[in-house]
């Protein structure tokens, strides 16, 4: 559809379907679970008895976890995730969940309030969060799966930890970048900025860390569009300036950064200059230092990692579009091996496998690969997705980490937490260590 | 047969089955007469628009008042049927401005209530509108469902006693002396004549009066008055949109169900049953629709239809619409000395009750029997069995309804009319109790085959219901299928472009490649084959356009502004791709494998997956003659040598017979390798069962299909899974039966697919991925098998679902457990068979370093002195270049949507913006009839190209030495029509690898 609008607004994009069901074939959900009937009778079909101003009909699209396997899938540009989000926010809208659904919801959709409530007690959180009791009540209360991976909280903040760094290797004129660090960053797993920082700053690039909050995807992925675009617009207001001075930014959660480029502009439909902007200038850290390639100004001097390995690309990655960019950027590190996983989604899709009600579903979701991580037989699994990684370690047993903690220690930073234990002997030095 | 009534009324429209209701209703014997299915006629192909009255009230203001009063008994009578849209007159810049203060002061003599709404209140209530609007009021128009109001009315008569008797056809009206005292009625379906006797005859037939006054002799002056509507795929408004000004054309939109109808335009025919729908009225539509909402004309166009207006008039009057829109009742003792018969005629769908009231009112007087009417008291009764949109008597209707229900039940899973969320409860509840003859009619019971697809998916799962209910001889359940595909065929032929064109050859797919309904045995036409349209008129063809290769500078400028301030061009370093393949069907994924396997750095991507998923799975490559496509090809060797010569350009004769043969080798080779294996060879075609029971012939067939070949006429059970709508095995028996090969179908019910909600062909294939499931699928067969001891199978036939792993395992399974030789037929999409042969090609490129990635579409190309140096595809945000040595272009034709096919009739191919050839006008795309066997000239469109498969321009000069083009987007072929869509893939993806 080259002709008319391009791209065409979310619901128009209906009009492309050919009903030819490959994306029903597709479908991670759908294929273990008949409470979901599939993609293309949530988006394109629905759609066309969806009508503003009427009551909602819909019950079931809310089983949708928002992958977007139909999308990259289809072949008519039919952009039907979005489609279901944004019938789950008029769900939403209307009444259809109750209080207590609604307030299970805010909680999980809200990481950022989450990780400033329980970091002061972060010991006592973790313990609390893991009491099997405490977990027995929040899912019979709430409705928060018991089972499900809940990150421990880190004792201290990435931002507190950036501010006191010491900078290794000198920062180039005119290398500049944002890094938009998300907030399992800040909360959960600071060793991955921690690495991402040592990276940039090993390439010359002056680090920038402004004021930032939750991208906001958790809750638009719970239909609760309203908070997620006072999120959205804080961040383009924070972010703004950078853009505007040609900086790029620069996140490690893949996530937030197609929130930033796309999810939020389009299901919120804020397509104002400084959000276009800021999408824009968004960068997947793969894909930027990958574009850093291709220019020849990536630093190829990497030690090796003498690992086999699982890459496991998220749903989120994909949906950048761009490749499997992840794996490539691995591929630069010699003797490290990367296999990718081939399949689709972990199940968990940011919030859903941590509802009651979808907990099982995402754990069959993710069934293919848990099993191919454990046939693979680890010692880590890569995968750039925050809460993809929680689950693959809560299904497959074994610890993962994000390619950027392969990367820094290629370059000769000491690895933290699961990769230094593996990784004991495996790194020659390099002139830089 | 003879039958006695009081009164005898002719016509199954609104007004007829409004008159006969009424007449039943004051206690009259009544009887109607049909030529079609209820609401054939004008009232099933109006836009559905419940008047205000607002349309009329400056030039027609008694029209206007009928409207209005009319308007407000019919929201109490069947709410069931009408959707309280609300309606807007809005005043847009082509309007006049002083319309509008007539306008008000009309609605208001008439009593209409009317008010003035902000225009940015308009916008927010509609926001597609033109922001350009000057003045919108509100009116409470509606929009109405035609077909269930007549089909209540006649459920309404019946209860009453009434008798309704469809696909009666008047021949002749009986007369004593100078009296009309009835009717001769041919059945149409029963093929005999029934003789009706009736005291009065009311002639109801709108357009039609003229028709049956003269059949007396008498003279009823009704001008036919044609209306051309367009539907829009989807509901652009949510309330009915008129244009403030005098009635003219195309200014009323209607939101009708899931769609949106642009209507009318007005012309004088000849004849109501035989005009044709004008190309200008189209662009008239078009045009018009613009003016309402911007962006109109981009916009999908789902089909066409005309209906004809009943006009009256005593003089000539050249403007249609000079003619009162009031309604006329004749009396014929009066006018013609011809007591027994009256005539009511003109007026509009809206005022049909009115007219009804009136009708019967002189009934009375002329059988000298006072009797009230009270339809304006009654509410319409629920349909038995028939429309599910029914179920929900008075509640309002609201768009959603349907949607609603589907949830509550969480029916979603027995779909037959995706679209239209029809279940298979309701159609068999409409087959059953029902009046529906064909296909068409069960259409105007259900709404199955209206949706996006037009019949695509319902009408072979409708047909495989109908036989198995009804037990009709198969060749008559042929015929339905057939005539049902050519009745929506014809409403798609005045406005087939862009994505309707698309699933216009997806539909083609499926009846053809898959299913080849144009080979099922029985006759092609019967009584109730629906008439085309006439030819329009086609105005000189428009000259071809210009479709010259230029730069996408667009893209260009989007490259990353960031990475600018860097010091090194990206031009300066070698590509770091050998080659980038664009499109994943079976002949990009073809080149990908054999360049990867020779060590290539390949990248495929794609915007989605390709035609493999819709493919039956097997290697076509030739099973119909192009020039005579009647003759089945037995033997591809033999006839290939001709058909090159005969056509130097078909992509065969390019690869050349040799590559054809060695690619199907490597092809095989790989499948072996992979466990998969085929068989097969250009020296016969396997004629394989299709899942409607045709034959289908192939070259290469998995060996999961190959005990299926009808070539021997071994005994075959076919068995099909009760939950899975996707496959109908007394269909295909009887028709394999009808064929020389007897088969019987069974129906297995097993608990594992019984508590699914939800069952689809991979359903099913995950299900047999499991050998426990094998085995019980066994035991249940063993058993069914054991009880019908009349007929001996020599071999079982499933849908091809056994597994999308293990598809061998769970075929040995079954047969050791059955001792019987056992084969897979295709059915609808996704095809699992097809979607093996993706896996499988898929896992060969990546075991060879290769990439495939979807998801990525290519929208443009970077050249520099005659070679592409970049194609950018779109991405999250901004686009992103791929660079490499070489390009394959195997995004395929129409159907792959390499190409666009405009509504100005220009073809362009879409990411290097090659000129593709194709027919110069639009107005020689297509062919009357869709199974023709002359194919549509538009899908022999393709991109000529040299032997290196170099895109070459009219002058025969390569435009880029390092773009190669394969498959479906290859010039001089129609792949479909003569079944060579898998075989030219694998071709030319063959050669294409062996080159880079």
């Amino acid at each position: 559809m080259k002709e008319g609008l391009f791209p065409p607004p979310v619901e128009m994009t209906l009009d492309q379907c050919i009903k030819c069901n490959i994306c029903t074939s597709v479908c991670p959900v759908s294929a273990v679970t008949d409470l979901f009937p599939g993609p293309k009778y949530a988006a394109p079909q629905a759609g066309r008895f969806r009508q503003p101003g009427q009551p909602n009909p819909d019950a079931s699209v809310d089983y949708c976890d928002g992958c977007r396997v139909c999308n990259l899938a289809c072949p008519t540009g039919v952009k039907i995730a979005e489609m279901n989000a944004r019938a789950r926010a008029v769900m939403v809208e209307q009444g259809a969940f109750n209080l207590v659904l609604r307030l299970r919801n805010n909680l999980l959709a809200r990481p950022e309030l989450l990780g400033k409530a329980a970091r002061p007690i972060a010991p006592a959180a973790n313990y609390l969060l893991n009491l099997p009791a405490a977990r027995l009540l929040a899912d019979k209360v709430f409705g928060v799966a018991r089972e499900a991976p809940l990150p421990a909280f880190s004792s201290d903040t990435f931002t507190a930890w950036f501010k006191n760094h010491a900078r290794r290797a000198p920062a180039l004129p005119g290398r500049k970048v944002v890094y938009f660090h998300g907030c399992s960053t800040q909360y959960y797993e600071r060793r991955i900025g921690v690495a991402a920082v040592q990276v940039l700053e090993h390439l010359g690039f002056e680090v920038i860390v402004p004021r930032q909050n939750c991208c906001g995807l958790p809750l638009l992925s719970n239909g609760e569009f309203a908070a997620a675009r006072r999120y959205h617009r804080s961040n383009v207001a924070n972010l703004v300036e950078f853009a505007r001075a040609g900086i790029p930014i620069v996140g490690t959660s893949t996530s937030c950064t197609l929130t930033l480029k796309e999810e939020a502009p389009e299901l919120l439909d804020m397509h104002d200059e400084d959000s276009a902007l800021v999408a824009k200038s968004t960068y997947d850290f793969n894909e930027f230092l990958l574009l850093l390639h291709a220019e020849g100004l990536l630093n190829l001097e990497l030690a090796s990692v003498n690992l086999r390995l699982l890459y496991h690309i998220p749903c989120q990655y994909r949906a950048h579009r761009l490749g499997h960019l992840g794996s490539e950027l691995l591929g630069l590190i010699p003797g490290l091996e990367i296999r990718e996983s081939e399949v689709s989604c972990c199940g968990i899709a940011g919030t859903y496998g941590y509802k009651s009600e979808k907990y099982a579903i995402s754990m069959a979701i993710g069934a293919p690969l848990f099993e191919k991580a454990r046939q693979f037989g680890g010692p880590l699994v890569v995968c750039d997705s925050e809460t993809c990684r929680w689950q693959i370690t809560h299904g497959a047993h074994l610890p993962a980490i994000h390619p950027v903690e392969l990367l820094a220690a290629a370059y000769g930073y000491p690895p933290l937490d699961a990769l230094a234990e593996i990784l004991k002997g495996a790194t020659e030095p390099t002139a830089f260590s | 047969m003879i039958i006695e009534t009081e009164a005898l009324v002719i016509g199954g429209g609104a007004t007829g089955t409004g008159v006969v209701r009424d007449l039943a209703m004051r206690g009259f014997k009544a009887v109607l007469v049909e030529k079609g299915d209820l609401t054939r006629g004008t009232t099933g192909r109006y836009h559905g628009l419940l008047h205000s009255g607002g349309r009329y009230v400056v030039r027609d203001p008694q029209a206007a008042r009928e409207c209005i009063a009319e308007n407000r008994i019919l929201r109490q009578i069947m709410p069931q049927c009408i959707e309280d849209t609300g309606g807007f007159f809005v005043l847009t810049e082509h309007d006049d401005p002083d319309y509008a203060p007539q306008f008000l002061a009309g609605c208001r003599t008439v009593g209409i209530p009317v008010e003035e709404l902000s225009i940015a209140q308009m916008l927010r209530e509609e926001p597609l509108l033109n922001p350009r609007i000057a003045r919108c009021f509100r009116v409470p128009d509606g929009s109405a469902d035609s077909f269930l109001a007549a089909e209540l009315n006649a459920v309404s008569a019946q209860e009453h006693g009434a008798r309704i008797l469809n696909y009666h056809k008047v021949a002749a009206l009986l007369r004593a002396d100078d009296r009309i005292v009835g009717a001769l009625c041919e059945d149409l379906v029963g093929a005999e004549t029934v003789e009706i006797r009736a005291e009065i005859v009311v002639n109801a037939c709108g357009a039609w009066a003229g028709k049956i006054a003269r059949l007396a002799g008498l003279e009823a002056p009704v001008i036919p008055g044609k209306g051309t509507m367009l539907a829009l795929n989807h509901r652009i408004v949510n309330t009915v949109i008129n244009r403030c000004k005098f009635p003219s054309d195309g200014d009323i939109l209607v939101p009708a169900h899931t769609v949106a109808v642009i209507g009318t335009t007005d012309v004088k025919v000849a004849d109501p049953d035989h005009f044709a729908i004008e190309p200008w009225e189209v662009e008239l539509m078009l045009d018009e629709g613009e003016k309402l909402v911007p962006g109109f004309k981009q916009m999908r166009v789902l089909r066409a239809w005309a209906g004809v207006r009943p006009l009256y008039q005593d003089a000539s009057v050249d403007d249609t619409r000079d003619v009162t829109r009031a309604f006329v009742l004749l009396d014929h003792e009066q006018r013609d000395q011809t007591p027994g018969m009256i005539t009511i005629t003109g007026g509009k769908w809206t005022t049909y009750r009115k007219m009804a009231e009136a009708t019967v009112d002189l009934v009375c007087q002329k059988l000298r029997s006072p009797r009230s009417c009270r339809t304006h008291l009654e509410v319409l009764p629920d349909a038995p069995g028939g429309a599910p949109k029914a179920r929900s008597v008075h509640s309002s209707l609201t768009a959603g309804h349907r949607l609603a229900e589907v949830e509550q039940d969480q029916s979603y899973g027995k779909l037959i009319c995706e679209c239209e969320l029809v279940t298979e409860a309701d159609a068999v509840r409409a087959i059953l109790l029902g009046s529906a003859k064909t296909i068409d009619d069960l259409r105007r019971d259900l709404r199955i085959g209206m949706g996006p697809c037009q019949g695509g998916f319902c009408t072979y799962r409708v047909a495989g219901l109908l036989h198995r209910l009804q037990n009709r001889p198969v060749e008559q359940t042929n015929l339905a299928l057939r005539d049902f595909l050519q009745e929506r065929w014809k409403g798609l032929l005045p406005i087939l472009w862009g994505q309707q064109l698309r699933q216009e050859r997806l539909d083609e797919l499926i009846y053809l490649s898959i299913l080849n309904a144009d080979h099922l045995p029985g006759p092609r036409s019967g009584p109730l084959t629906p008439e085309l349209y006439s030819p329009p008129d086609i105005p000189g063809a428009p000259p071809a356009a210009d479709a010259l290769p230029s730069d996408c500078q667009e893209f260009k400028t989007a490259r990353p502004p960031i990475f600018s301030t860097f010091a090194k061009p990206a031009e300066d370093q070698p590509p770091p791709l050998d080659v980038l393949v664009i499109g994943a069907g079976l002949a990009g994924l073809t080149a990908a494998w054999v360049a990867a396997r020779r060590g290539l750095r390949v990248r495929l991507i794609a915007k989605g997956w390709g035609a493999l998923y819709w493919q039956p799975g097997c290697i076509d490559v030739l099973g119909y003659n192009p020039n005579d496509r009647e003759a089945l090809i037995s033997a591809p060797v033999q006839a290939l040598p001709d058909l090159l010569r005969a056509n130097p350009q078909h992509p065969y004769a390019l690869a050349g017979l040799d590559r054809l043969e060695r690619s199907l080798a490597a092809f095989s080779a790989l499948c072996q390798s992979a466990g998969y294996p085929f068989s097969g060879s250009l020296e016969q075609n396997w004629l394989l069962p299709t899942a409607l029971g045709a034959q289908r012939p192939t070259a290469l067939a998995p060996e999961t299909m190959i005990a299926g070949d009808l070539t021997a006429s071994k005994p075959a059970l076919i068995v099909g899974f009760a939950g899975f709508a996707d496959f109908y095995p007394e269909l295909i028996a009887d028709n394999l039966s009808h064929q020389g090969v007897p088969a019987r179908g069974l129906w297995l019910s097993l608990p594992e697919v019984a508590r699914r909600r939800f069952v689809n062909a991979l359903t099913l294939a995950n299900l047999f991925d499991d050998p426990r499931f094998v085995e019980s699928v066994a035991e249940e067969l063993l058993r069914q098998i054991s009880k019908k001891s009349d007929f001996q199978p020599e071999r079982i036939g499933f849908p091809a679902v056994l597994g999308l792993d293990n598809p061998r395992r769970a075929l040995e399974q079954l047969e050791i457990s059955l001792g019987l030789p056992v084969f897979e037929i295709p059915t609808l999409p996704p095809s699992i068979p097809g979607m093996r042969l993706c896996r499988l090609l898929v896992n060969a490129i990546h075991n060879s370093g290769g990439k495939v990635y979807n998801g990525l579409q290519a929208v443009c190309a970077e050249r520099e002195n005659g070679k592409i140096t970049g194609v950018w595809s779109e991405a999250a945000a901004r686009k992103t270049l791929h660079r490499a040595r070489s390009y394959c272009l195997a995004s395929g034709g129409l159907l792959g949507g390499g190409f666009f096919a405009a509504h100005n009739g220009l073809v362009s191919e879409q990411v290097f913006n090659l000129p593709v050839a194709a027919p110069a006008s639009r107005h020689g795309w297509l062919n009357r009839e869709f199974l023709s066997g002359k194919g549509h000239p538009i899908f022999h469109s393709g991109l000529r190209v040299n032997r290196d498969l170099q895109p070459l321009s009219s002058d025969g000069q390569v435009f880029y030495e390092n773009l190669h083009i394969l498959g479906g987007a290859l010039d001089g072929f129609d792949p479909i029509r003569e079944r060579s869509l898998e075989g030219v893939g694998l071709a030319s993806g063959f050669l294409a690898g062996e080159l880079l």
